[in-house]
């Protein structure tokens, strides 16, 4: 029954796939990223057929979507940016909606491995690269010089700088897979309590009596308040939690574990909101080195 | 609105943000040394020494741009304050 919290990370090897010792194995990560893959294009393509003036529900959420992803490209890199608005919207979706439906009890989590962050965040910033010198040609390299730099302090700032760039990938891939494992091993953890958890011993009659007396007082609540005003409720409350306490002590981990599943879909989201506004700030730097988005401000 | 107009969303945004950035240029930084040390100039642990304080200035550089962003344009929206 006991089982490690880092259980729900294991990959199992459904389907043992060998390529010149390559593992390209089908497992459950593989699985999971079909899933949302099917799963996101039949939302985008289903709410996107209707094109109703006045939209459904389904065409309201994909218009608020749309709307939020567009919001953080003029955010970050201005009307430029809208040219890469098919691949920043295909990233954010593929990433909130790992994050989201790994939360699902029983699901898996895509982005609790670091080589899926990791690979989105080479590829990330392998395309700020291209796209640069692509742009500006050998003056790209100039993103290692900051504006306004003595020429005495090169030596000094070029080898920050050259360390600042190249920080950015492990940044954005740490960052996503970090908070993912971190929320997902919490969760974890407090399940494993609601499951495992001792019980304080009682005999059977004896919880079950408890049990009717913490009813009655819950039915009884309108007379106690009446009798006893705020104290009546402030005794009541604490009484019931106690009751419920010696009953089933699994209500304390049972709570926690609802309410940091809510808090995690907050970071689900949060996530891939941040790691979408860095791929535009990024790609944002590539198109205007030192351009707006360091001294201009944003609109 | 978007959220990503919401000065709370972009605010809490930019300050998860920091922490990584600073672990993440230590990494960087310290990982080069590392190498250079190892593979390179056999020289440890100097340019360890050297990466990792390399790797924590680059870092503060990260979070202060990162902070210098996040000014300015919540400065221009007038949400400031």
């Amino acid at each position: 029954m006991e089982e490690s919290p880092l259980h729900p990370f294991e990959l199992h090897n459904y389907i043992p796939i060998n390529v010149g010792g390559l593992d390209v194995s089908i497992n459950k990560a593989v699985i999971m990223m079909w899933v949302v893959v099917v799963l996101v294009t039949a939302l985008m393509l289903m709410a996107g057929h209707a094109r109703q003036l006045v939209p459904g529900k389904l065409q309201n959420i994909a218009e608020w979507l749309v709307e939020f992803i567009r919001g953080i490209i003029l955010d970050t890199m201005g009307q430029d940016g809208m040219r890469f608005f098919p691949l920043i919207g295909t990233l954010f979706l593929f990433i909130f909606f790992c994050n989201v439906l790994g939360l699902i009890p029983g699901t898996y989590t895509v982005t609790s491995q670091l080589v899926v962050t990791a690979a989105f965040a080479v590829f990330v910033y392998g395309l700020s690269l291209v796209l640069g010198f692509f742009l500006h040609g050998a003056r790209f390299l100039g993103i290692l010089i900051p504006p306004g730099t003595p020429v005495w302090m090169l030596p000094l700032m070029v080898p920050i700088e050259l360390v600042s760039q190249l920080a950015r990938p492990i940044s954005l891939a740490v960052r996503l897979f970090a908070n993912m494992t971190a929320g997902h091993t919490v969760l974890a953890v407090l399940f494993g309590m609601v499951i495992t958890m001792p019980l304080i011993p009682l005999p059977l009659p004896v919880r079950f009596g408890l049990l009717i007396l913490l009813v009655v007082l819950l039915s009884a609540r309108r007379r106690i308040i009446a009798f006893a005003g705020t104290w009546g409720l402030v005794g009541l409350i604490l009484l019931g939690l106690a009751l419920a306490t010696v009953i089933w002590i699994r209500w304390i981990p049972f709570v926690f574990t609802v309410v940091i599943n809510a808090f995690e879909i907050f970071i689900a989201f949060m996530q891939a909101y941040i790691f979408t506004t860095l791929t535009c700030v990024y790609l944002g730097d590539a198109i205007t080195p030192h351009g707006h988005s360091e001294h201009e401000p944003a609109h | 609105m978007p959220p990503s107009q919401d000065p709370f969303y972009a605010g809490l945004g930019q300050a998860v943000r920091i922490g990584t950035e600073l672990l993440a240029a230590l990494i960087v930084g310290g990982g080069l040394g590392w190498i250079v040390d190892t593979y390179l100039l056999n020289s440890t642990p100097w340019s360890l020494v050297v990466g990792l304080s390399l790797g924590g200035a680059a870092g503060v550089r990260n979070a202060y741009r990162a902070a210098q962003r996040w000014q300015d344009s919540s400065g221009n929206s007038g949400t400031q304050g």
